[in-house]
C-alpha cells in the first residue's frame, strides 16, 4: 500500500481528526449500483446487478437463507472482495478512489468469529487501526478507556489476552475495535451469531442503545429474520442467486411481503412478529372501573355499564392495581379484601410482544397498563392488539412515526 | 579451467572403483569393484535391518498400547527428545568404551537410536484416531483387542511406516560410522582411508547417499501404499495430506 | 579385506589437533585402565574447551545460515503455494543424504575445513526449519487474518504483525529440532577437518573419561540450545501462557 503506515500521513490525518474520538464524524451514505460478483470458475453470478440505497445513520440487515451471497456484499463495500461489475459509493464517492488499505482503516469490520488478535492484549486489540493511523499514544490509551466503557467491559479486561474471555466478552471487544476511530460506515457479518440466546438478545440490546447516540451507517448480516427485523433500520431480504427479493422497513416486510419466497423466509408469524416492532405506548388505551376494596357492590355494578372494559380493577390507595373482579365477586354487599384474579402488569415502553404475551398468561386478558411508580394509567386489551395486526388502511403507528424498533426512548 | 575437469576426474575415478576392483594402495590386496561394494551394502544392510528390527521389537507394542490407553504420552514425547539430544556419534562412542566393539553391540546402540521415531510415530498414529470412531466401534460390541486390531492399527498404519521409514535413513546414515566399533560396512572405505585411496571414499560417499535415498524414497511409496485408500484423497488433500504425513513420518514432534 | 579398526589410520584422519596425553596428572593406574577417572578429568578438562567452542560455532552459524535460507523460502512459498512441494522435495534429498556421505562428496569441490562442514550442516536444517514455518503460518486462523485485512493492515503488516508472531511457537519448536539435530551431526564434522567435540571422542574411543566428557558435553550443548531456544519463545510469546477464563 503507497500509504506508510504509523505516520500520520495526509489522508490519514484528513480521516482522523483531533475530534474523531467523540461521535461527531457524520455518518455516510451508501449506495451499491448495479453491483454484480461472478466468483472466477462459478457458473452464475453469485450477485447479479444489486441496487441499494442506504440512508446516513441507518441500519441495513442483509437477510438470506445461508450461501446467497450476504457476506460477499458486505466484504465488497470494504473491497475485501472486488466487484465484478458495478460501484459501491460511499457518500457518493466510488470505494475505488482509495487504496484498499486505507478504505479499510476508515470502515469499522466485525466478523463471526470476532477475528481478535490472539497475541495482542484486550487494549492492544481495540488501538489497531488508531496504531495504523498514527495517533499519538496518550489519544490512543484514552480512547482505548472510553470504548471498553462503551461497550460495557470492565477496565481490568484491558490487560487481558482474548483466549481469557467469555465469547461475549469476545464480541463486545470486537464491536470496540471497529467503533475506534468512530468509522462513518460499519460493517457486521453475523456479529452475535455464535454466542448463546440470552447473550445475544443482551448484545442486541445494547448495541442498539449505543447505536441510538452513535448513529452509524451499519451493513449488518444475519441468516436470522428475528435478527433482522429487530436490528434493522431496512431489510434487503436475499434470495439464493443473489437476487434482491425485496428491500423494505421491517413493517413493510412483514406487511407486504414481496412474493412467495420472502413471505415463507418472513415465516407463517409475521403477524405476531409485528408485535415485536410495536410498544404499548403505540396503542390507544382503555379504561375500567377503578375500586377499592370495602366499595358497594351495587355501586360498581352501576359503573360497569358504560365501561369499556367488563371488569372492574381493584386498586391500592396509590393506585397500585391488585385483582381484577368478576361476577362472582360482586355478590356480597361490598366488595371483599383479597378477591379476584391476578393482574397482568405492563409499562408503556415495553415491547407489544412481551406485553401481549403476559395478556395471553391471565385468567383476564386485560392488562393494566402502570407508570413508573407503579400507578394505573390505562387499561390494554387483547382486542387492541388484534386490531392493531389486522391490515386495514392504517399502517402500524411506528412505521408512520418512520420509527425502527432502535430509536425512541 | 582445470578445475571443474580434476572434479569430474576425481567422482569419475571414483566410480569406476564401484566397477572394478583395483590394488590397494597398501599394496598386496584387491580393493573396490561390484563384488566388495556389494559384500559391504549386504553388511550396511544386515546391521541395519537387525537394529531396525529389535528397535519395532519392543517400541511398536508399547507405541500401540499406549495410543490405545492413551496414557504415556509423555514418554513417547520424552523418549524422542532424549533420542534427539544424543548424537549418534556419542551413542555409538559410549557403547565402544563401556561394552566394547563387535556387531551385537553395534546393533544395539543403532537399535537405541531407531526406537524414538518409532515409539512416537506409533503413539501418535493411535492417538489420532477420531475418537468418535472408536466410541462407535465400542458401542457396536468390539472388544479392546479388535478395536486395536480392525481400526487402530490399519488407520494408524501410515505413520507407523513413517516411523520405521525415518528409522530406517537414520540407522543407514549412522552404520557409516561403524566400522570405528569394528563393523564393517559401507562406512568403510570412508574412515580407512589409506587403505581405499580417495577415489574408494568419494565411491563408499555415493553409494551410502544412494542407499539412503533409494530407502527413503522405498519406504516412502510403501508408506502411501499402506494408507487406507480413502484418506489418499483427492489430488488437493493428497498434497496437503503427505505434506503433513512427511512432517509427523520424519518424527519431528514439536513439544 | 579392510583391517579399518586400529586407532592409527583413524588419528591418521581425524584427531589431529587433539594431543593423546593420558599419562600425566593422577590416577595414573586408573587411566591406563581407560577407566572413568574424576582426577583425570578435572585435570585435563580445559583441553576439551577449544573443542567446545568449535562445536558451538560450527552449530550457532549454521543454524544461523540455514534458519535465514529456510524463512525466507518459507516466506516465499506461503503465497506462492506452489513451491512448497519443489522445496520440500529438495531439502527432503538433502537430509536424507547421510552426513558422514555429504561431507566426502563435499571434500574434492570445498576442501576440508569448516566450509565444507557448515555446507552439510546448513543443509541438513532447511527440512526442519522450513517445514515448520510453513506449518505455523497455515496454523493461523483465517478469521484473524481476515480481520486484520478488514481493519486496513496490508499485506507486509498482515505478515509481520500477525502471522509471523502467531506461528512464532511453531517456528522455535523447529528451530529447537534444528539445533539439537545440528549438535548432533556436528560431532562428525571433524571427517571434514572442521574440528568440534567430535575430535577428542575419536581420538580415543576406548577411554571411559574421554568419550564421557566429550560425549557429555555434546549432550549438555544439545540440552542448553533447546532450552535457549524456548525460553526466548517464551518471553516473545507471554499470551501463549494465558489462564483461559
Ligand atoms: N471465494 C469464493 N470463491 C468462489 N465462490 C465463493 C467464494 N466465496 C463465496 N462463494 C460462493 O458464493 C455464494 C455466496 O457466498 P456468501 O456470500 O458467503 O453467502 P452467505 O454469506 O449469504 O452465506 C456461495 O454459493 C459460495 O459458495
Ligand atoms: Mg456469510
Amino acid at each position: 500500500m503507497s500509504t506508510p503506515d504509523q505516520t500520520p500521513s495526509g489522508a490519514a490525518a484528513a480521516a482522523s481528526p483531533a475530534s474523531a474520538a467523540s461521535p461527531d464524524r457524520a455518518p455516510a451514505q451508501l449506495e451499491f449500483v448495479d453491483v454484480v460478483k461472478r466468483y472466477p470458475g462459478a457458473s452464475a453470478a453469485t450477485i447479479e446487478s444489486l441496487s441499494l440505497d442506504v440512508p446516513a445513520g441507518e441500519i441495513l440487515v442483509l437477510v438470506g437463507p445461508s450461501g446467497c451471497g450476504k457476506t460477499t456484499v458486505m466484504r465488497m463495500v470494504n473491497r475485501m472482495i472486488e466487484p465484478s461489475g458495478g460501484q459501491i459509493l460511499i457518500d457518493g464517492e466510488p470505494n475505488t478512489t482509495r487504496p484498499a488499505a486505507e478504505l479499510r482503516r476508515d470502515i469499522g469490520y466485525v466478523i463471526q468469529q470476532t477475528g481478535l488478535f490472539p497475541h495482542r492484549t484486550i487494549a492492544e486489540n481495540v488501538a489497531t487501526v488508531p496504531k495504523l493511523l498514527g495517533w499519538p499514544k496518550a489519544r490512543i490509551a484514552d480512547r482505548t478507556a472510553e470504548l471498553l466503557e462503551l461497550v460495557g467491559l470492565d477496565p481490568e479486561f484491558a490487560g487481558r489476552y482474548p483466549a481469557q474471555l467469555s465469547g461475549g466478552q469476545r464480541q463486545r471487544v470486537g464491536v470496540a475495535r471497529a467503533l475506534a476511530v468512530d468509522p462513518p460506515l460499519m460493517l457486521m457479518d453475523e456479529p452475535f451469531g455464535a454466542i448463546d440466546p440470552i447473550t445475544r438478545e443482551r448484545l442486541q440490546n445494547e448495541f442498539l442503545r449505543l447505536q441510538e447516540t452513535l448513529k452509524r451507517t451499519i451493513v449488518f448480516v444475519t441468516h436470522d429474520i428475528d435478527e433482522a427485523i429487530k436490528m434493522g433500520d431496512r431489510i434487503a431480504v436475499m434470495r439464493p442467486g443473489g437476487h434482491l427479493a425485496q428491500y423494505a422497513t421491517p413493517a413493510e416486510l412483514l406487511l407486504s411481503p414481496a412474493d412467495e419466497f420472502v413471505e415463507q423466509f418472513v415465516g407463517a408469524d409475521r403477524a405476531l412478529k409485528r408485535l415485536a416492532l410495536g410498544r404499548v405506548r403505540d396503542l390507544r388505551l382503555e379504561e375500567t372501573v377503578r375500586v377499592r376494596y370495602g366499595d358497594p357492590t351495587a355501586w360498581v355494578r352501576e359503573q360497569l355499564r358504560t365501561s369499556q372494559v367488563p371488569y372492574p380493577l381493584v386498586v391500592d390507595a396509590d393506585g397500585r392495581p391488585l385483582a381484577w373482579l368478576d361476577d362472582d365477586d360482586l355478590r356480597g354487599e361490598r366488595v371483599v379484601e383479597g378477591v379476584g384474579s391476578a393482574v397482568a402488569t405492563v409499562e408503556r415502553d415495553d415491547i407489544l410482544r412481551d406485553a401481549f404475551s403476559d395478556v395471553l398468561a391471565h385468567r383476564v386478558q386485560f392488562a393494566a397498563v402502570v407508570d413508573g411508580h407503579g400507578a394505573v394509567i390505562g387499561i390494554l386489551s387483547s382486542d387492541a392488539v388484534a386490531r392493531e395486526l389486522a391490515p386495514g388502511p392504517a399502517p402500524v403507528e411506528p412505521v408512520e412515526a418512520g420509527a425502527g424498533p432502535g430509536t425512541g426512548s | 579451467m582445470s578445475t571443474p575437469l580434476a572434479i569430474l576426474g576425481i567422482f569419475g575415478d571414483a566410480i569406476d572403483f564401484i566397477f572394478n576392483a583395483r590394488e590397494a594402495r597398501t599394496g598386496g590386496a584387491e580393493v573396490g569393484g561390484l563384488g566388495e561394494f556389494a559384500s559391504l551394502t549386504g553388511k550396511h544392510l544386515l546391521v541395519t535391518v537387525a537394529a531396525v528390527g529389535l528397535a519395532s521389537l519392543v517400541a511398536l507394542p508399547l507405541g500401540l498400547y499406549l495410543g490405545h490407553k492413551r496414557r504415556g504420552g509423555f514418554l513417547a514425547v520424552s523418549v524422542s527428545n532424549v533420542g534427539r539430544a544424543v548424537p549418534s556419534l556419542v551413542l555409538i562412542a559410549l557403547f565402544i568404551a563401556f561394552l566394547g566393539v563387535g556387531f551385537a553391540n553395534v546393533a544395539l546402540a543403532l537399535a537405541l537410536l531407531a526406537i524414538p521415531p518409532i515409539l512416537t510415530n506409533a503413539y501418535v498414529g493411535v492417538t489420532q484416531v477420531d475418537r468418535d470412531v472408536i466410541d462407535a466401534a465400542v458401542g457396536q460390541g468390539l472388544t479392546d483387542g479388535q478395536v486395536m486390531r480392525q481400526i487402530e492399527l490399519p488407520l494408524a498404519l501410515p505413520l507407523i511406516f513413517g516411523g520405521l521409514r525415518t528409522s530406517v535413513v537414520n540407522v543407514i546414515a549412522t552404520a557409516t560410522i561403524a566400522p570405528i566399533a569394528g563393523v564393517v560396512t559401507l562406512g568403510d572405505p570412508i574412515i580407512s582411508q589409506s587403505v581405499y585411496g580417495d577415489a574408494g571414499k568419494l565411491a563408499a560417499a555415493i553409494v551410502v547417499a544412494l542407499l539412503a535415498v533409494v530407502a527413503e524414497v522405498g519406504l516412502g511409496a510403501a508408506q502411501r501404499a499402506v494408507t487406507p485408500a480413502p484418506l489418499r484423497g483427492t489430488p488437493g488433500a493428497t498434497r496437503r495430506g503427505r505434506f503433513f504425513v512427511k512432517t509427523a513420518g520424519k518424527g519431528l514432534s514439536t513439544s | 579385506m579392510s583391517g579399518a579398526l586400529g586407532s592409527i589410520p583413524l588419528l591418521a584422519q581425524g584427531g589431529e589437533g587433539f594431543v593423546r596425553n593420558r599419562e600425566s596428572g593422577s590416577g595414573a593406574s586408573c587411566v591406563s585402565d581407560d577407566g572413568v577417572c574424576p582426577a583425570w578429568i578435572v585435570d585435563h578438562f580445559d583441553r576439551y574447551m577449544e573443542p567446545l567452542g568449535r562445536h558451538v560455532l560450527l552449530t550457532v552459524v549454521a543454524l544461523a545460515i540455514g534458519f535465514s535460507i529456510s524463512f525466507t523460502l518459507a516466506l516465499l512459498a506461503h503465497r506462492r503455494r506452489w513451491l512448497i512441494a519443489p522445496v520440500v522435495q529438495l531439502t527432503g534429498i538433502l537430509y536424507t543424504i547421510p552426513s558422514l556421505a555429504l561431507f566426502f562428496l563435499l571434500l574434492p569441490i570445498t576442501g576440508r575445513g569448516f566450509l565444507t562442514a557448515e555446507i552439510a550442516l546448513v543443509s541438513y536444517t532447511l527440512l526442519i526449519i522450513f517445514r515448520n514455518v510453513v506449518t505455523g503460518l497455515d496454523g493461523v486462523p483465517s478469521d484473524v487474518v481476515d480481520a486484520a485485512r478488514g481493519m486496513g493492515l496490508n499485506d507486509r503488516q498482515v505478515l509481520w504483525r500477525v502471522e509471523i508472531p502467531l506461528a512464532l511457537p511453531e517456528i522455535a519448536a523447529g528451530l529447537r529440532i534444528a539445533a539439537t539435530t545440528t549438535v548432533g551431526l556436528a560431532s562428525l564434522a571433524f571427517f571434514a577437518g572442521a574440528g568440534g567435540l567430535g575430535d577428542p571422542i575419536y581420538a580415543d574411543l576406548n577411554f571411559k573419561s574421554n568419550v564421557l566428557v566429550a560425549g557429555g558435553l555434546c549432550v549438555l550443548l544439545a540440552i542448553a540450545l533447546d532450552l535457549l531456544v524456548l525460553a526466548v519463545q517464551r518471553l516473545l510469546t507471554p499470551w501463549t501462557r494465558a489462564v483461559p477464563a
